[in-house]
């Protein structure tokens, strides 16, 4: 096992880098001057992107970049926050961001868990077409809608959540943004259990089960609930991820600065922030390659299958 | 199950503790101002935007500031001699300490100077020859040694700037937060980068002082600083900036109180005339921004074979109905522009008129004529053998205005001059900027926001060598005018340099160089618990220093 | 020993067979067709999707207005008037107001365009884009899972790394270097979305692909002399259809989804085309006093959702029919 997790870090750390190199590529190409030419001479953009390094060959940028990496820097802004260092910037933002997440995570697992595992005691019944319904609905509406209706109508027409988002009040300010985007975990993982019940429902060792006669609660809890909650969490890894990066329109509307407002900004501002979308995308896909890294040996241990056959491979 | 429950529990406390407190409401008694964009940086010479210029300006001081007429008055100087040839300012600088307890000396003012210009960012070029001209300030921008730069501080109190030309509108300028002092031995105390990142490492000498910030953040909070000179007359204790992006956010934002100052867009302030009691609370003030469309007549570009003939220039720029653009479409106060140079800016310091105070003045070239426009266009397709155009229309995406005029001019030119068709390329602002540069575009839908209070904020845009900006149009005469006055013979002859300049707008607009079609007004909601805030056209938009709470 | 004699064989369909015609076997697609007609939702997930797209196809024909004409007036003393941010009005009206005899059934836009027709023309560039972008996907997704999940090893932790890769990459990175290339509009978003949604389809292609490459008929197939594609493409492919037409019906709605965020963020539909993700950017502005205009393309983006997503439910539940017998 320690060998094939081993293995496994070695890889993705391999995979990060090649990342690192391509969007390291991808972003010399971006259009625009890295740093605002509006009110510039030629020469003066000339001199700048000599000063920035950005005359050198690529492969010497990236060795340069690289090892200011390795050194725990992510560089200055050079147009988005312009000539301050990234990372405390970045690790706040991210601080943010990760809080609204995780309020969010939790909130939306809770509730998924419970409309899927009411929708599959209750299947076929009138109660599983409603947590159906509501799960679906989830998926439905756009979660930046959703927010600006509850800033609408909890904020304004009855102010009863602050306007916008108030770091030194963040319980309060943190609630409506962490409900929209809950939605969607919520109606991921509410389906998710549903399945993952009735598969584990309609097992052999479940009927085994209730052939010796155990039923009701006991049943569901000892047996149905333990098998089918661990590979929920297979969903959830992923989903923490996606609600970090993707919460960029509720971060902009209720004004939180958190990363995905930071990379909305980098990209479409006065100019594009090289280091500022470099930073950023190696952030998000460091956290996309770890959450992978989790699941695959999360699936690992809970099935050992899948270890024999990567063996194998 | 139990022990999940516990360490989800423990992880909630974890996430927030040190976190709650009750909400104050704002509204009466307080002041909350809406920034529609970002602050930068905090670092005066990193700075490149608007609200960064505001927020550097109410914790700062410069040599002069700006009175709530827009007139320049000392600050820190308190008083300046000229010499007789204006080229050398000598600025007597007033006891002021920094919020530390530092003196201000002259010494902070040459030490941000030489920075500013040996760091060549994008505001640099204020101290150089088409603007300041301070001497040697091109010189320095390009590499040379910092100490040439041309100002020195015979003594702690006395600070003298000399200049290659002489410069009428220089004690203005000195409003400019380029022109701001930093504190070299804070400075230096400081990491390498760290400056203006946080209240710590941000020294004011101002009439506030940061009480929370970070880069990034959509929300500042500023105290009054009682180590100002001016202390007494500061009335306002504690206030904050809420970063607002969407004007409708905003509405409702100063409906529910949650701020006191809010600029609002066309739709919303449509809205807001309707209601009888909110509409008490609007006041539009002119911005001094131009928008107007720039031609490109490089004639690598593929299409511009036709942008270099001016009579399809004219064409387009008398099909064009800008009444109609500021009334259905911008709607928020903005004025239709017949000139080079904005409505209501650069009055004239001996006549109080301001530049473009007569909007005919050019009404031959630029109007809105369909029968022109088509007399126009058949002059073109004749001479250059060519029926049909399409052009394209670039723009950047960042403003819910500059959409709706983009869209109506595509449907007014299509309309009004058939065989003419545009086509919208929005995009983000650094791609827009880099297409403009690089000559990579037929018309883009261009605005300009005044540095300073003069004409030649504008003129210098169009000239050869100017700004990288250009429409690729190069004019010998116009940029012997523009020469003339900014370093020849002109800049000493306050009458004669303003009558040079509306010799250059001729020659300017004769020529369909551009295409001006509006001045922006911003439009605002203020609470009436709030008095004294005052608006600028140029340098610092809003100054928060007379402000008084009901 | 025996010599075979032709009178020893005679042709089996001489023989009279009784065919069980009460249990006919059914075909696999059918007796999923008839799973998923018997469920009320899906059923109700194909109506509403059907009704949308009716009216997304006809509404834009018959419409009186075009979707980019801004509609205007002349008023009593020859100025011309625009119909801008008008509210819903059903004609009729007296002659004082000068629009109220025009019919705008979802009301005009702050242009002054009709909305009821931009609102079906942004339904049907939303729809266009989702069925290409998809169905691309789903050609490309399914070839590179087939591949992966076929061959394994060395190919399959090739493939695999690419995906990491790819996938990890910020959709709002690709895009803006998507558009140096190609010019902003239908083909670009269509184009990033083919980037990133076939991810998840060659994800489920291979899942299946390393279950079915065990099962004894691909081995007889092979053992009979079978090449790799044959077995893939004739063997493999058609038992994966299932769980690939569900990842489909899921996937549509994502691509919708996907393009309402790309056209908020500003990268998307450029204006004055339309589609549901511009319409409800363009909406946002004005939420609070004009909500009207943010309704129609909200309505329409959540009836697409549902119903694309009952579909997928219900077409899951038809393969998988085991669950059914509960």
């Amino acid at each position: 096992m320690t060998k094939y997790v081993a293995k496994r870090i070695l890889m993705s750390a391999l995979t990060l880098l090649a990342i690192t190199f391509v969007l390291f590529v991808l972003i010399r190409i971006m259009p625009g001057d890295p740093f605002p030419v509006e009110r510039m001479s030629a020469e003066m953009i000339l001199q700048k992107r000599e000063e920035l390094g950005l005359n050198k060959p690529i492969l010497e940028q990236f060795v340069n970049y690289m090892s200011m990496l390795l050194s725990g820097s992510f560089g200055n802004g050079t147009s988005l926050y312009n000539g301050a260092p990234i990372k405390p910037i970045l690790t706040a933002c991210l601080i943010n961001s990760f809080k609204i997440g995780v309020l969010s995570i939790l909130f939306g697992t809770a509730v998924g868990l419970a409309i899927g595992i009411v929708a599959a005691l209750n299947r076929g019944k009138f109660l599983d077409g409603l947590c159906t319904l509501v799960s679906i609905l989830g998926v439905c509406i756009p979660s930046y809608v959703f927010m600006i209706f509850l800033q609408y109508f909890f904020s304004y027409k009855i102010p009863f959540f602050p306007y916008f988002f108030d770091p030194s009040n963040f319980l309060m300010s943190s609630i409506m943004p962490a409900l929209s985007l809950s939605l969607f975990a919520i109606s991921t993982i509410a389906r998710f259990t549903r399945n993952e019940m009735l598969e584990v429902i309609n097992s052999d060792y479940v009927k085994l089960a209730e052939a010796k006669g155990l039923y009701g609660f006991e049943l569901i809890r000892k047996h149905v609930l333990r098998n089918a909650l661990i590979p929920i969490v297979t969903v959830i890894a992923p989903l923490v991820v996606s609600l970090l990066t993707g919460a960029m329109v509720i971060e902009k509307i209720y004004g939180i600065n958190g990363v995905g407002k930071l990379m909305v900004d980098a990209i479409a501002g006065q100019g594009v922030d090289y280091n500022y979308v470099l930073a950023l995308s190696i952030v998000f896909s460091a956290m996309y390659i770890a959450a992978m890294l989790v699941l695959d040996i999360l699936y690992g241990i809970i099935d050992p299958r899948v270890r024999l056959t990567k063996k194998e491979g | 199950m139990k022990k999940i429950f516990m360490a989800v529990l423990l992880l909630v406390t974890m996430i927030f503790t040190g976190c709650g407190g009750g909400s104050d409401s704002a509204g009466d008694g307080k002041l909350s101002v809406m920034l529609g964009s970002n602050v930068v940086s905090l670092d005066s010479a990193n700075a490149t935007d608007v609200a960064s210029f505001e927020v550097i300006a109410d914790c700062i001081d410069g040599l002069m500031q700006l009175d709530s007429e827009g007139k320049a008055i000392p600050a820190l100087a308190e008083s300046y001699d000229v010499s007789e040839d204006g080229k050398t300012y000598t600025f007597h600088l007033r006891e002021a300490k920094w919020a530390n307890g530092d003196p201000v000396t002259a010494d902070d003012f040459v030490f941000a100077w030489r920075r500013h210009c040996q760091k060549a960012e994008e505001y640099s070029y204020i101290m150089g020859n088409t603007v300041a001209c301070v001497k040697n300030a091109d010189a320095v921008i390009k590499g040379a040694d910092p100490m040439t730069l041309g100002v020195s501080a015979p003594d702690a109190k006395t600070f003298v700037v000399e200049l290659d030309a002489p410069v009428p509108f220089f004690p203005s300028l000195m409003t400019f937060a380029t022109f701001y002092p930093i504190n070299e031995k804070f400075y230096n105390s400081l990491e390498e980068g760290s400056y203006g990142t946080s209240p710590e490492t941000f020294l004011s000498n101002g009439a506030f002082v940061l009480e929370s910030y970070i880069p990034g953040t959509a929300n500042i909070k500023l105290k009054k600083n009682d180590s100002y000179w001016n202390a007494a007359q500061i009335s306002l204790d504690k206030w904050e900036y809420q970063i607002v992006s969407s004007s409708d956010n905003a509405l409702t934002s100063f409906k529910n109180g949650t701020l006191s100052l809010v600029g609002i867009g066309g739709n919303q302030v449509e809205h807001v005339k309707k209601d009888a009691e909110l509409s008490k609370n609007l006041q539009t003030f002119p911005s001094g921004i131009l928008q107007y469309l720039s031609f490109n007549q490089d004639p690598k570009n593929h299409h511009a074979g036709a942008l270099s003939n001016v009579n399809l220039r004219l064409a387009i720029s008398n099909a064009i109905d800008r009444e109609s653009l500021v009334e259905n479409y911008i709607m928020s106060g903005a004025k239709a522009t017949y000139t080079a140079v904005p409505v209501e800016f650069a009055p004239n310091a001996e006549t109080g008129k301001f530049f473009s105070e007569d909007q005919k003045k050019f009404s031959d070239v630029v109007g809105f004529n369909v029968d022109k426009a088509q007399n126009f266009l058949k002059k073109a397709q004749s001479e250059l053998g060519k029926e049909n155009f399409e052009l394209n229309l670039i723009y950047s995406n960042d403003g819910d205005s500059a959409t709706k005029v983009v869209q109506a001019i595509k449907s007014q030119v299509e309309e009004n001059l058939p065989g003419v068709t545009i086509k919208l390329q929005p995009m983000p602002k650094a791609e827009y900027l880099s297409n403009l540069t690089s000559n990579n575009y037929d018309l883009a839908l261009t605005d300009w926001k005044p540095d300073y209070d003069d004409p030649m904020t504008f003129f210098t845009l169009w000239t050869t060598s100017g700004c990288e900006i250009a429409e690729h149009w190069s004019n010998a005469d116009y940029d012997k005018i523009i020469s003339d006055c900014t370093t020849g013979a002109l800049a000493s002859d306050y009458s004669a340099r303003w009558n040079a300049l509306y010799d250059a707008e001729k020659i300017l607009l004769d020529n369909a160089v551009i295409a001006p079609l509006c001045t922006d007004y911003s439009a605002v909601l203020i609470s009436p618990s709030v008095t004294g805030i005052d608006f600028h056209v140029a340098g610092v938009d809003r100054v928060f220093k007379n402000v008084k709470l009901k | 020993m025996y010599k075979p004699e032709p009178d020893d064989f005679e042709f089996i369909s001489d023989r009279d067979i009784t065919v069980d015609t009460n249990f006919a076997s059914q075909g696999y697609w059918k007796s999923v067709a008839v799973h998923f007609l018997k469920n009320r939702f899906a059923v109700t997930g194909l109506v509403l999707v059907a009704v949308i797209i009716v009216f997304a196809v006809f509404a834009p024909l018959v419409s009186s207005y075009g979707y980019q004409e801004i509609i205007s007036v002349t008023d009593s003393v020859g100025k011309e008037i625009t119909a801008k941010s008008l509210s819903p009005q059903f004609g009729g009206g007296d002659s004082q107001n000068l629009f109220s005899d025009r019919t705008f059934l979802f009301g005009t836009d702050d242009m002054g365009r009709d909305l009821w027709t931009r609102t079906w023309q942004g339904a049907r560039v939303s729809l266009i884009i989702a069925f290409v972008a998809i169905f691309i996907d789903m050609l490309i997704g399914m070839s590179y899972g087939l591949i992966s999940g076929f061959f394994g090893g060395t190919v399959d932790n090739i493939l695999q790394r690419f995906i990491e890769i790819i996938g990890s990459i910020p959709t709002l990175v690709i895009i803006s270097i998507l558009a140096i290339f190609m010019e902003k509009g239908i083909g670009l978003v269509i184009v990033s979305l083919l980037i990133t949604e076939w991810i998840p389809m060659s994800k489920i292609a291979r899942a299946e692909c390393l279950k079915l490459k065990e099962r004894e008929y691909v081995l007889a197939s092979r053992t009979l002399g079978a090449g790799s594609f044959h077995i893939i493409f004739k063997q493999i492919l058609p038992n994966t259809m299932g769980p690939i037409i569900t990842q489909v019906m899921f996937s549509i709605p994502v691509a919708i989804f996907t393009e309402a965020f790309l056209s908020f963020v500003g990268v998307g539909i450029v204006l004055p085309q339309c589609s549901i993700g511009s319409l409800i950017e363009a909406g946002f502005n004005n939420v609070t006093i004009l909500p009207y205009q943010i309704l129609p393309p909200i309505c329409v983006l959540a009836i697409l959702m549902l119903g694309f997503n009952l579909i997928g439910d219900g077409i899951r539940e038809a393969l998988s029919p085991k669950l059914e017998d509960m």
